[in-house]
C-alpha cells in the first residue's frame, strides 16, 4: 500500500471495517436471512417464450392447490399512466415499469415475470406456478441490436416511435430514442487530419454478477401499512417504486436495508419487492421471493450489447483534431439502455475541439437493461481507447503520450457544453508513464497495452445524523446502504471531523423512517455526497458542544473553538479553561440541556469526476487463442482516499470485472431466443486463478468541493481495462479484436483466417 | 449574491433544444442567480422553466450544481444546462 503522509488523523488510513467481523463470523444478515412467524414462500412463473402475447392466464387450478394462499398477475397491480417522468437519462415511465415486474399484454423475453403465487412451502409454490395456464401466441423475436433496428424487425411495442428525431417519424421501429451530441465541426476537423482511423466495433451484454441474488421479505398488514427487508442499493428507491407500482402511501412502507452480497449498479431498481409486497397483501402473511442464479441471469438487468463506429483523426505530432462516434445500445424490453452516457463519456478525458456522437437506445427481447459501473461508459471506452491505439501507432508515438499530449484540463470543452472544471487524468497517465513496469522488455506472444477511462461522478441528495453518547462515542447513521465500504469512509470522516479515535464511532445503515431521505448508492456518490451530510451533521454537534463549554465557563460561545476533540478558550482573554473533550462534555449533556446530536442533509453539487488509466500485459496461446493476464496497474483519481484498501479493492474490483468483459463474459442466446449460459458454470466470470495481482495506483488530485477532497472511486475503474487488453493482444499477435468478449474461440478464428499485421 | 443582474451565457444541449427552443442552443442574458435565468428562460418559451427544473444538471463554469436555483452568477459566468445523469 502507498501511504501518504497527510495532516490528518484518520484520512487516508485503513482501520478495521465495521462490517468485518459479522461478514467474516456468518451473522450479517442479507435479504434471503430475515424470516417472520407464518412467512410464505414466494414464486414467480416465467415465460418460457423469447416474445410472446399473452392471450390469457387461468390461475383457478393453482388458486385450489392445498397449501397456495395467493396468486396474482399483472391485473392485480394497478396500471399505470404512459409518461416518462423525470431527467432524459433517467426519465422513468411507469408504464414499462409495472410491465417488467409483471406481463401485460406481451411477454417480451424469456423469462419474464407472468404470474407468481405464495404458498406454505417451496414445493408447494413450485406446483403451483405448473398448474397455472399460460395461453401464448408466440412472436417473432429481436435480440441483436443491429437486427432489431432493421425496418422490418419484430416489434416489441407497435406503436413505438423514436423520440429525439425531428419531425417525429411516422413508421413504429424498436429504436426507443436517438441522441445527438456534438462541438465544433467534425467534417472540417477531419479535413485537417493526417491520420483518420475508423473502425466497428460490437461488446456483448453482460451481467453485473453479483453473488447474492436478489431477495425480499415484505409484510403487508391490515391497517394499509407495509414492511420490506431486502438487498438493495437504496432502501428509499426501494420504498419509493414499491409504493408507487403497489399503491401505497411512502409514510405507510417502512424498508430496512439488509447487507448486501455485491450490486454494482444491478440492484438501483426492484424486481421482486412490489410482486412481495402485493402477495402479501392479497393473503394477510408475510411473504419472502428470492431468486435462483437463472431468474438472476433471465430476468434481472445485464448492461448492454452494442454495436458501434468510431472515428478519430490527428495530426501527425498527435494532436487529436475529431473524432466521432456512433453507439448502438440494446435497451433489453423497454427503453433505457445507457447509451447517453456512453455518448457524452467517449471522448471526454481529450481535448478535441471536434467532436460528434450519435446513440441510438434500441428495444430488444432481451431483459430490460439495468445500471452496470460507470454504465455505458465502459462500452464506448472500448471502442475510442482502441482506435486511439491504431491512431498512436500510425504516427509512431506512445499511445500513453499521445494521450497526455491531448489530455482534457480545466478549461477544456467536453461534448456535453460545460468545460472541464477540474483536474486528475493528466496525473492518471503520468502514474503508469513513471511506473517501472510499463517499460520491461516482453517475450514471444506477450503483449502490452494502455487505455483511459472517464465517469462524472455523482452528488445528490443524502441524509445522516450524528448521535453523541453519554460515554464519549458517537453514532453515526446514515440512509446509503454500504456496498463498497461507506460505513468506515463516514466513521473515518466522522472520526477526523470531531476529533475522536475511530474506534469510537459507530457506523450504521438505518431505515427508511429514520434518517433523512438519501438517493441510491450509485453513481460513485456516497462517500462525496453523503461524506458531506455526516461532516454537516459533524459540524452542527461540534456547534452545540462549544455551546455547551461556554454555559459551563460561562463565557460567550464565540470565546470557545474546537480542536482535536476538545472545546478550548479560543484566547487567554477569554478565561484560563482545562480543554473540555468530547467525552467530558457528553457526560455533562444532561445538565446543559440534553442529548447532543444533529442531522445533516444535502443536494450535493460540486462532486467532480473520476480519471483512470490503466496498462496490462498479456500473452496470447496462439494454440488455443486463450490470453493469460501476466501484469495489470491501474491509476485512478480518489481526489483524497478516505479508506485506503477499499479504495485500492474498489479499483481491484473495477478491473478484474473489466478483464472478465474483455476476455469471457456474454450472454448466448439461441435461435429461439433463449439464454443458453444462465449459470456460473457456462457465463464465465474471472476468478482468483485467472488473475495476477491487480496493482492499484491511488493518485490523489483533491477536490476542493469536500472537505477532504473527495472524488468518487468507485466506477471508472471498469472503463479502460476491454480497450488495454484488446491493445496488449494487438501488440502481441497483431490482431485487433473488435468484438466481445475476446474469448479463445474468436481470437484463433482471427489467428488462424486473418493474414498480415493488424495495428 | 450580485446586487445588480450581470451578463451571462447560457447553452442548451443540441437534443434539448431541438426539443423546445426550435434549435436555439445559446442565450445571452442578464441574472443575479440561477432562479433569474429560468424564470427569463420561461417567460420566453412558456413551461421550459419546469422542464429545466425537473430534467437537468446545471454546471455553471463546469461545476456542476444540483441544487441552483439559489446559486449566484458572476458576470461571464457560462451556464450549461445538461442532461441529469445517473450511475451504478
Amino acid at each position: 500500500m502507498n501511504e501518504i503522509k497527510k495532516p490528518f488523523k484518520w484520512v487516508g488510513t485503513a482501520p478495521v471495517r465495521p462490517d468485518g467481523v459479522p461478514k467474516v463470523t456468518g451473522t450479517a444478515k442479507y435479504g434471503n436471512d430475515y424470516t417472520l412467524p407464518g412467512t410464505l414462500y414466494g414464486k414467480i412463473l416465467r415465460s418460457p417464450h423469447a416474445h410472446a402475447r399473452i392471450k390469457s392466464i387461468d390461475t383457478s387450478k393453482a388458486e385450489k392447490l392445498p397449501g397456495v394462499k395467493a396468486v396474482i398477475t399483472a391485473k392485480d397491480f394497478p396500471d399505470q399512466n404512459f409518461a416518462y417522468i423525470g431527467a432524459e437519462r433517467v426519465a422513468v415511465n411507469f408504464w414499462h415499469v409495472t410491465r417488467n415486474i409483471m406481463a401485460r399484454e406481451k411477454a417480451l423475453y424469456e423469462g419474464h415475470s407472468v404470474a407468481a403465487v405464495a404458498a406454505v412451502d417451496a414445493q408447494t409454490a413450485a406446483k403451483a406456478c405448473a398448474l397455472i395456464k399460460v395461453d401464448y401466441e408466440v412472436l417473432p423475436h429481436a435480440i441483436d441490436v443491429d437486427e432489431a433496428m432493421k425496418p422490418n424487425a419484430p416489434l416489441l411495442f407497435e406503436d413505438m416511435k423514436t423520440r429525439g428525431v425531428e419531425p417525429a417519424p411516422k413508421k413504429s421501429s424498436n429504436i426507443s430514442k436517438q441522441l445527438n451530441f456534438a462541438i465544433g465541426d467534425v467534417a472540417s476537423g477531419f479535413k485537417g487530419a493526417d491520420v483518420v482511423v475508423e473502425k466497428e466495433f460490437r461488446t456483448a451484454a453482460v451481467h453485473q454478477g453479483y453473488i447474492e441474488p436478489h431477495a425480499c421479505l415484505a409484510r403487508y398488514d391490515a391497517d394499509g401499512q407495509g414492511e420490506i427487508w431486502s438487498s438493495s442499493q437504496g432502501h428509499f428507491i426501494v420504498r419509493g417504486l414499491t409504493a408507487k407500482l403497489v399503491g401505497m402511501k411512502l409514510g405507510d412502507l417502512k424498508v430496512n436495508p439488509a447487507e448486501i452480497g455485491g450490486g454494482f449498479g444491478g440492484k438501483t431498481v426492484v424486481y421482486l419487492e412490489p410482486v412481495a409486497m402485493l402477495l402479501s397483501k392479497k393473503c394477510g402473511h408475510p411473504v419472502r421471493i428470492n431468486m435462483s442464479r437463472d431468474e438472476v441471469f433471465k430476468a434481472t438487468g445485464p448492461t448492454s450489447g452494442s454495436s458501434m463506429w468510431v472515428k478519430i483523426g490527428a495530426k501527425k505530432d498527435g494532436t487529436l483534431v475529431a473524432a466521432e462516434g456512433i453507439f448502438k445500445f440494446q435497451a433489453g424490453a423497454f427503453p433505457g439502455s445507457p447509451v447517453m452516457n456512453a455518448c457524452l463519456c467517449a471522448f471526454a478525458p481529450y481535448n478535441i475541439p471536434n467532436q460528434k456522437a450519435t446513440g441510438y437506445d434500441v428495444v430488444c427481447n432481451r431483459p430490460k437493461s439495468a445500471a452496470y459501473r460507470a454504465p455505458g461508459s465502459p462500452i464506448s471506452a472500448f471502442a475510442v481507447e482502441s482506435v486511439l491505439d491504431i491512431v498512436a501507432k500510425k504516427i509512431g508515438m506512445d499511445p500513453l503520450a499521445m494521450r497526455m499530449k491531448n489530455a482534457a484540463h480545466i478549461g477544456t470543452p467536453t461534448i456535453a457544453g460545460p468545460k472541464h472544471a477540474h483536474e486528475g487524468y493528466a496525473e492518471t497517465v503520468q502514474a503508469i508513464l513513471d511506473h517501472p513496469g510499463y517499460k520491461t522488455k516482453l517475450g514471444k506472444n506477450q503483449g502490452r497495452g494502455a487505455a483511459s477511462g472517464y465517469w462524472f461522478n455523482g452528488g445528490g441528495e443524502s441524509g445522516a445524523t450524528v448521535n453523541i453518547n453519554a460515554d464519549g462515542t458517537a453514532v453515526v447513521a446514515t440512509g446509503s446502504m454500504d456496498v463498497g465500504g461507506s460505513r468506515a469512509s463516514m466513521a473515518i470522516m466522522a472520526a477526523e471531523t470531531l476529533g475522536i479515535d475511530y474506534n469510537k464511532v459507530r457506523a450504521l445503515v438505518n431505515d427508511t423512517t429514520a434518517v433523512p431521505y438519501t438517493h441510491v448508492t450509485g453513481g460513485s456518490r456516497v462517500t462525496y455526497a453523503t461524506g458531506l451530510a455526516v461532516v454537516g451533521a459533524c459540524e452542527k454537534v461540534i456547534a452545540e458542544l462549544r455551546k455547551r463549554a461556554a454555559m459551563i465557563w460561562d463565557v460567550d460561545v464565540e470565546g470557545v473553538v474546537w480542536e482535536d476533540g476538545h472545546a478550548r478558550p479560543a484566547s487567554t482573554n477569554v478565561g484560563e479553561f482545562d480543554p473540555l473533550s468530547l467525552a467530558e462534555l457528553a457526560a455533562k449533556a444532561g445538565a446543559t440541556g440534553g442529548p447532543i446530536g444533529a442531522t445533516g442533509s444535502v443536494n450535493a453539487g460540486g462532486q467532480a469526476p473520476g480519471f483512470s488509466t490503466q496498462f496490462c500485459d498479456v500473452e496470447v496461446d496462439p494454440d488455443t487463442g486463450k490470453v493469460t493476464i501476466l501484469r495489470f496497474v491501474a491509476a485512478q483519481d480518489a481526489g483524497r482516499a478516505i479508506h485506503r484498501a477499499y479504495v485500492e479493492g474498489q479499483i481491484q474490483g473495477g478491473v478484474v470485472q473489466g478483464i472478465g468483459w474483455a476476455l469471457n463474459e456474454e450472454y448466448i442466446y439461441n435461435d429461439k431466443g433463449k439464454l443458453t449460459n444462465a449459470g456460473f458454470l457456462d457465463y464465465r466470470m474471472p476468478v482468483a486463478s485467472d488473475l495476477p495481482n491487480i496493482e492499484a495506483l491511488i493518485v490523489e488530485v483533491p477536490n476542493p468541493n469536500h472537505p477532504f477532497g473527495v472524488k468518487g472511486v468507485g466506477e471508472v475503474n471498469i472503463c479502460p481495462p476491454m480497450a488495454a487488453i484488446a491493445n496488449a493482444i494487438a501488440n502481441a499477435v497483431g490482431r485487433r479484436m473488435e468484438s466481445l468478449p475476446m474469448s479463445p474461440p474468436k481470437l484463433l478464428e482471427a489467428l488462424d483466417h486473418r493474414k498480415g499485421t493488424e495495428l | 449574491m450580485t446586487a445588480v443582474p450581470v451578463p451571462v451565457r447560457v447553452v442548451f444541449t443540441d437534443g434539448f433544444s431541438h426539443q423546445y427552443t426550435g434549435g436555439l442552443k445559446e442565450f445571452d442574458l442578464e441574472a443575479r442567480t440561477l432562479r433569474d435565468v429560468i424564470k427569463t428562460l420561461d417567460e420566453r418559451y412558456p413551461g421550459l422553466g419546469e422542464h429545466l427544473q425537473e430534467e437537468t444538471t446545471v454546471a455553471i463554469d463546469g461545476e456542476i450544481h444540483e441544487n441552483p436555483q439559489y446559486q449566484p452568477v458572476k458576470a461571464g459566468s457560462e451556464i450549461f444546462f445538461i442532461p441529469k445523469l445517473e450511475g451504478g
